[in-house]
């Protein structure tokens, strides 16, 4: 199995490391290749089962779509072929049409799903998160100067529970186009939702795998769940 | 001399009346409520600067300030840095408006103008040293006008109120004003490349035969080249992205510090600063390499201030970092020290378990890094344990790692991640229990990491250590 990190010099802001450490604890066995600004990405010979992106700075981010719009047609085969994708925090804003920035300049980007993103950099959105993936609840952290403005028909990668969606009044939160996930929710997500982490892994053919130290995960994600379902804690 | 109130920020010629009326106001109604809160004994650490400034939004370009302001600000570092600071110039006899005992924000910074302000208006003291949160820039720098404005560092630090290193050094580099003359640390790329157009100096540490091995971070925030984007090459990296780079593609790299820590001796303690005009010899009581930082940042900004070294040299003679962050002691033995490590703050976190892996001996590690409001009010955002290199704490010496508090199962799960034997790692989610976890039979050394807020509660943990320690 090959897992790709794009952009790993920038895509690390906010504990998203822990995700590809996470996955290289369960997964001992696959190859990590990292790919950062000026490389040639390994998705475009092909071969890579996981795409991975995390959260940037908005120059990184910028910088970021510039370096993949070149291969958006080859990024959209790959959706199109079920290659897995997940692209945490605003990297999930690569996977739209486009980023309005505050002076209304667009940053283009991949067009894999139909939404547009708009920055509000004097308006940082900080939130947990609680809400569902199919049967698997899912917990998670948003900090973020923009929201994403979804077209009718887009599918979510989860639905609200508590905490904001895409924008504020979005009934669902991310994006998912086959197996391409993209989520504004950042920091280490697979050891924080060891059910979500053992689809994925399941997802990439390897059923058998369970998530590292499960036992310990869910302790930590049971004690979350209760918290983030009850009702007198402030979420936001 | 003091200035007198001044409005700093101009105003329609209608409005000047109106708003001088609503200073007052507002600076008497603060004074009234910092002397109702003292008589209720009452810390006044941002209150009637909150009051204050909810009366009179620019209340800070109106208030009298010192005739030198001094202003400090950066991710790590800065209280310590303003506390000795305010302490060399109280040794030396000035009567100094600081805000050490207050909050850092534009509140804070008020109060401590509004107790040192006649009821006029005018500030009765000379100096001004100021802690300045760096979020807090807008509100304070463009009207308080800093004459110098010491800038430790710039790391990420909570994304809730910081979001990143790039958009902090973005509002200084926009809040900054001209004339304030920077202080800053020519290691830190980042913070280094604030306002270029301003008057400045740069310190920074050599390496050092003392220093050990480089050891690989999760956070190094200047990967990339500020100015093209390229990557950057370090010469020397300490820690994070503390050290000397260059960028291969524009030529960018690390400015020649003015005042360049050339050795330590940590037997002696002292550290061997070079200037274009020679060197000096420098007493320090604390030899983490943050702290030197720390005391080279102050040396430098009061060099720059015009005091002769040897002046300052004997004041560093007894200056000492505060205890509250720092206290060692030896019981039966066996050494018990407690370091504020300041929660979600990766960075400062990782300072800590990098000083404690790299004392000699077995070692116990309490951790209680929860963040206390967070606690109080809701959950945490925990991404940041996975910044801080909870990997240092996975070493054969450190014997036992006590993850204590609310989140002591999310810090267990990390430290396993970071590859500590389970067996290692004890998760006590109330502090009260914290102590009595902590097997003392091997260990020479425990140490207590303690988040900012969650003072009291770290001592009370240490003073069931110490008690237990002289049993035994």
């Amino acid at each position: 199995m090959k897992i790709e990190v794009l952009f790993p010099e920038a895509g690390n802001l906010f504990g998203d490391t822990a995700n590809i450490k996470y996955l290289r604890l369960c997964l001992p066995e696959a190859e990590f290749v990292y790919t950062g600004f000026g490389d040639v990405p390994a998705f475009a010979e092909g071969g890579v089962d996981l795409i991975y992106s995390g959260p940037m700075t908005e120059s990184k981010q910028e910088a970021a779509a510039a370096a993949l719009l070149p291969y958006s047609g080859r990024i959209r085969e790959l959706v199109e072929a079920g290659i897995h994708f997940l692209f945490t925090g605003n990297s999930l804003e690569l996977l739209g049409h486009y980023i309005e920035a505050e002076d209304g300049g667009r940053i283009s980007a991949l067009g894999i799903a139909d939404f547009y993103s708009r920055r509000f950099m004097d308006k940082r959105y900080n939130g947990f998160f609680l809400g569902a993936s199919g049967d698997v609840e899912i917990t998670g952290f948003n900090s973020r100067f923009s929201h994403s403005y979804p077209a009718a028909g887009v599918e979510g990668f989860a639905s609200v529970k508590r905490g904001i969606g895409l924008n504020e009044t979005c009934a669902f939160e991310g994006v998912r186009v086959n197996n391409c996930i993209g989520t504004y929710l950042l920091g280490p997500l697979l050891p924080l939702n060891p059910p979500f982490a053992a689809r994925l892994l399941a997802s990439l053919g390897a059923p058998d795998a369970r998530p590292a130290f499960y036992d310990a995960a869910m302790e930590a994600y049971s004690k979350r769940l209760g918290e983030f379902r009850d009702r007198r804690l402030k979420l936001d | 001399m003091c200035y007198n109130p001044q409005v700093s920020i101009p105003y329609a010629k209608e409005d000047i009346k109106v708003g001088r009326i609503r200073f007052y106001i507002a600076l008497w109604a603060a004074k009234l409520a910092q002397g109702l809160l003292r008589l209720l004994g009452r810390k006044a650490t941002y209150f009637s600067g909150k009051l204050a400034l909810k009366i009179c939004p620019d209340f800070l370009g109106r208030i009298g300030r010192p005739e030198l302001l001094i202003g400090v600000t950066g991710t790590n570092g800065k209280t310590t840095v303003s506390n000795l600071l305010t302490d060399v110039l109280e040794g030396w006899g000035e009567d100094i408006v600081h805000n050490r005992y207050g909050s850092n924000i534009d509140a804070g910074a008020a109060t401590s103008l509004i107790d040192a302000a006649t009821l006029g208006g005018r500030c009765k003291k000379r100096i001004g040293v100021l802690e300045m949160d760096e979020r807090s820039a807008g509100r304070i720098l463009p009207r308080l006008k800093p004459d110098w404005l010491l800038i430790t560092n710039l790391f990420r630090d909570s994304m809730r109120r910081n979001a990143h290193p790039e958009y902090i050094a973005a509002l200084l580099e926009k809040y900054i004003p001209e004339s304030t003359r920077l202080v800053l640390n020519a290691d830190d790329i980042i913070s280094s490349s604030i306002a270029p157009k301003n008057k400045r100096a740069y310190f920074g540490i050599d390496p050092l035969p003392i220093e050990p091995p480089e050891r690989g971070n999760i956070v190094i925030d200047a990967r990339l080249c500020p100015a093209c984007g390229a990557k950057l090459e370090y010469l020397f990296r300490r820690y994070n992205h503390i050290g000397s780079v260059r960028c291969p593609a524009c030529g960018l790299k690390s400015p020649e510090p003015d005042y360049r820590l050339v050795s330590v001796d940590g037997e002696g303690g002292m550290m061997t600063v070079l200037e274009s005009n020679g060197w000096y010899d420098y007493k320090i009581n604390n030899m983490a390499i943050y702290n030197i930082y720390n005391y080279l940042a102050v040396s430098a900004l009061l060099r720059e201030m015009g005091y002769q070294k040897a002046k300052i040299a004997e004041a560093f003679e007894t200056l000492k970092i505060v205890e509250s962050r720092f206290l060692r002691e030896e019981i039966n033995g066996k050494e018990l020290t407690v370091i504020m490590a300041k929660g979600l703050n990766a960075v400062a976190c990782t300072r800590s378990f990098d000083y404690v892996a790299n004392q000699p001996g077995n070692k116990a590690v309490v951790l209680m890094l929860d963040d206390v409001f967070d606690e109080k009010e809701s959950s945490e955002n925990i991404a940041w344990l996975y910044d801080a290199d909870f990997e240092f704490l996975n070493s054969p010496d450190i014997a036992q790692v006590v993850a204590v508090g609310v989140r002591c199962l999310d810090t267990r799960l990390r430290l396993l991640i970071a590859g500590v034997e389970e067996a290692k790692i004890i998760a006590v989610p109330e502090a009260s229990n914290a102590a009595e976890a902590v097997d003392l039979s091997s260990p020479d050394k425990i140490y207590v990491l303690y988040e900012l807020y969650r003072r009291d509660s770290a001592m009370r943990v240490r003073d069931e250590l110490a008690e237990r320690l002289k049993t035994i």
